[in-house]
């Protein structure tokens, strides 16, 4: 039988699409980067999965798991064709107050599951400016980090256990609600893995109490140098804000343009800062980051006065890469990391290379860990500026990798950044990393070319050849 | 590539180790390159290799006598310690205590055990234990940025970076904790450091319910004959919980040492059992329990209890893990995890003819 034909047999009819505009709209994330996907199909649970698994693995097509496809590296492109795996039907929730913990499935969209918990006076950390919209099992696939991970750390520090679909359409639990699982941590290895080792059905996931208080600052400086410097004295402090978050003027005025969240747009960098706990804590927390603040000639600090205010300030930060829309059809959004110590000499280069190619860069930033994310509006139908764009975009991660940081701080590698893999780490190390690929995925079904660049494993005495499909753009 | 080293060259590594086997070579390498032909002249001859830190954590599975001890007491160095980024570079054999002591003058810690008699970071990151305060600061493998090892066919890796926050590849880093060496003997980590707050007391309460006035606290512990609650963060916001809890107060963190006896255990269970896992502990034992967490270690002096403790342990979802004690039938580790077979051949591609640190790990490997 054919691809899809096995499918239907399995999956009925109707979640499996073959139709060319049904396939357009599931080719790519919400990266720039097309694929030409063979089918999409919508499993309704885990055993539905793994019959996907082992039709793809028959007919020697990937498999491509899929949550809402906000992802920013091509992670969930099928650039090698295949079966798109979306999870969306994969959506139920089962709390477990008493543990704080959840069974989730992986297309529960995660704001949804914060939602959901918060009768029970808990919630999810991790909070990518997509969650709204982005599913659990992109984050497990991607690591996803968010402004709150400054203090909680990123999906991989919430995620106690999981389902998941291995090669040959075998289902293991991994993990679970007890601490320190015996045996090596496979659960672990699989979060941030980009789907290559296996497709994620349900994740058990850990919730934290919500705090009872919160302050939220809003600080804007003269300069990126003294709004940079006070994070770097609160953290010195000893406080560990929840969040500290800073956008550069251009960012503000965009943000300011569209939403008018009382953004100040003459101040060169805006610090958005907040502070949870218990009411004394958050007091006095806010109280030194104010002093801080002043102290590194803040013009203004505005503490949120109400929740609607509070979520006002949060929803400039949140919404800054919608702004941009106003600006270009088009934008490319970085992913970095440096040393929070070398942010504001890193941002400079940046600027830099952006005047330098007369490109419109905005910034916004996760400053308390040192995350960078430029932006770069543009026009993707004009092919120079595209190429322009790119090349910009590369020497933006070089900079930063100069400066002792990483490629990627939350968005992945996928196909994006899988060649610069290599400016990261030598021939033994991704060798080491491909091997372990090896091991989960000899047939290399799941989710291929994606993460390592081409020929990572040193020692490759025959195995799969991998083809690259006509028009794919690598 | 190609350097063989005979005894006679290895001879100048050799040190004093106490519990050194009778017949085996004691080495201690001092650089990168050491290891990687000291690991080399082991799989060329199936030497089978202890790698050693402290030896605090030596008690866990159940290794044959080894051929080779490999101490990293002369990798003990702090590479760099970047204060302001919170990150620290360390050699594995640096002792715990003594980087915490350099880092508390700084007001930041490592978040790892805080009574860790001889411990060193490679030992901890190995064997994958965690602080007490992990409840509210999380555990070991969260703080674990990037790990340089050496794998047992002598290639060195590495994985992660010098960054808090980073999700470049895969975290071949995060699989070595609590590895215990098997993918590759640690020869370098940077860690996530963690700011200290200048409030911090010590309460004492009658009963562990009252504990949940606090919405975070740093750590609730039980033993025996005492709860207490530990507290940190602003001066005000310290003094305000102490005030809510009652109890007695103490300034500061005086945390309790784990129980000791020749037996000890790590009941692990869902957190919400935690008393539950208590009042199982069989009368005779000592134990520790920290709550919100789901750990309760433990001490006794026979294995009189154990097989009760570990039956309702793996009936709702725990493990109960020796962690010390003489080798007998009793298995360490209890119920064999999930796709050992693929662990076996994930541990292959790294060591693959099983040197370092071999039985370590449940199902023997």
């Amino acid at each position: 039988m054919t691809l899809v034909a096995d499918l239907r047999a399995v999956l009925g009819d109707e979640d499996v699409l073959e139709e060319p505009v049904e396939l357009h709209l599931f080719s790519k994330d919400a990266s720039l980067l097309r694929g030409r996907p063979a089918c999409v199909v919508f499993p309704e649970d885990s055993a539905e999965v793994a019959e996907v698994v082992k039709i793809a693995e028959t007919h020697r097509v990937p498999v491509v798991a899929r949550g809402a496809g906000t992802g920013l590296t091509a992670g969930a492109s099928p650039t090698e064709g295949g079966i798109v795996v979306v999870t969306t039907a994969l959506n139920d929730i089962d709390i477990d107050p008493a543990n704080r913990t959840a069974w989730v499935g992986a297309g529960v969209i995660n704001l949804d599951l914060s939602r959901v918990a918060a009768p029970h006076g808990l919630y999810f950390a991790p909070d990518p400016s997509s969650q709204s919209a982005c599913t659990i099992g992109g984050n497990v696939a991607n690591n996803s980090g968010g402004p709150h991970c400054l203090s909680e750390g990123s999906t991989t520090s919430h995620v106690l256990g999981m389902e998941v679909v291995l090669a040959g359409g075998q289902i293991v639990v991994l993990g679970g609600p007890a601490p320190d699982p015996p045996g090596l941590d496979l659960k672990g290895i699989i979060v941030g893995s980009e789907g290559t080792l296996g497709i994620v059905t349900r994740a058990l996931v850990r919730l934290l109490p919500i705090d009872p208080d919160v302050r939220t600052l809003l600080m804007d400086f003269p300069s990126i140098e003294d709004a940079a410097r006070t994070v770097s004295e609160v953290i010195a402090a000893g406080l560990v804000p929840a969040a500290l978050e800073l956008m550069d003027q251009r960012m503000c005025q965009a943000v300011e343009n569209w939403l008018q969240a009382g953004l100040p747009v003459d101040a060169a960098a805006v610090l958005l800062a907040e502070v949870v706990g218990e009411t004394e804590g958050v007091e006095s927390q806010a109280q030194i980051i104010a002093e801080t603040a002043k102290r590194n000639h803040a013009i203004d600090v505005e503490v949120a006065k109400s929740e609607e205010h509070r979520a006002l300030l949060w929803k400039g930060r949140k919404s800054a890469f919608g702004a941009i829309a106003q600006l270009a059809p088009d934008y490319y959004l970085h992913d970095a990391v440096v040393p929070r110590t070398r942010l504001v000499e890193t941002m400079k280069g940046v600027y830099e290379i952006a005047d330098r190619y007369g490109l419109t860069m905005l910034n916004v930033f996760h400053a308390g860990d040192g995350n960078l994310h430029p932006l770069i509006a543009f026009d993707a139908s004009d092919p120079v500026t595209y190429a322009t764009v790119h090349r910009a975009g590369e020497e933006i991660v070089a900079l930063c990798l100069q400066a002792g940081g990483a490629l990627s701080g939350e968005h992945g590698v996928g196909v994006e950044k899988r060649d610069m893999m290599r400016s990261s780490f030598t021939e033994l190390d991704l060798d080491a990393q491909a091997r372990l690929k090896e091991v989960f995925d000899p047939a290399n079904v799941f989710n291929p070319s994606k993460i390592l660049p081409e020929g990572s494993r040193c020692f490759d005495f025959g195995g799969i050849k991998r083809e690259l499909p006509d028009g794919v753009w690598v | 590539m190609g350097v063989t080293y005979h005894p006679r060259h290895i001879s100048w590594l050799e040190t004093e180790i106490p519990d050194a086997p009778e017949h085996g070579l004691a080495i201690a390498p001092r650089t990168l390159n050491d290891v990687s032909a000291a690991l080399r002249y082991a799989a060329e001859r199936r030497l089978v290799v202890q790698v050693r830190g402290g030896g605090t954590h030596s008690g866990y599975g159940d290794p044959p006598p080894p051929d080779l001890v490999m101490s990293m007491e002369r990798l003990a160095g702090v590479e760099r310690w970047e204060p302001d980024d919170l990150t620290i570079v360390v050699g594995p054999g640096a002792r715990v205590e003594t980087v915490e002591a350099m880092l508390a003058e700084r007001n930041q810690s490592l978040v790892m055990p805080e009574r860790p008699g001889d411990s060193t970071v490679g030992g901890v990151v190995a064997s994958g234990v965690s602080s007490l305060r992990r409840g509210r600061l999380y555990a070991t493998r969260e703080r674990v940025l990037e790990v340089t090892m050496i794998t047992g066919d002598g290639r060195m890796v590495r994985s992660g970076g010098r960054v808090v926050k980073n999700v470049t590849g895969y975290d071949l880093h995060r699989l070595a904790v609590g590895a215990f060496g098997a993918l590759g003997v640690i020869v370098s980590v940077c860690l996530k450091l963690w700011p200290t707050p200048p409030g911090a007391a010590t309460v004492l309460l009658d009963d562990v319910e009252r504990a949940s006035l606090i919405t975070r606290p740093l750590a609730v512990l039980e033993t025996d004959s005492k709860v207490m609650v530990f507290l940190q963060g602003t001066e005000s916001e310290v003094e305000a919980q102490t005030d809510r809890l009652g109890g007695r107060a103490s300034d500061g963190l005086d945390w309790p040492e784990d129980p000791w006896g020749e037996w000890q255990w790590s009941l692990r269970v869902p957190s919400a059992l935690t008393p539950e896992a208590v009042r199982r502990i069989p009368e005779h034992w000592a134990y520790l329990a920290v709550h919100g967490v789901g750990e309760v270690r433990s001490a006794s002096g026979s294995l009189d209890g154990a097989p009760e403790v570990r039956a309702w342990a793996e009936s709702v979802g725990g493990h109960l893990v020796k962690t010390k004690g003489p080798a007998t039938d009793f298995d360490p580790w209890g119920a064999l995890p999930p796709l050992l077979d693929l662990q076996r051949r994930l541990v292959a591609e790294f060591d693959p003819i099983r040197i370092l640190n071999p039985g370590r790990l449940p199902g023997g490997l």
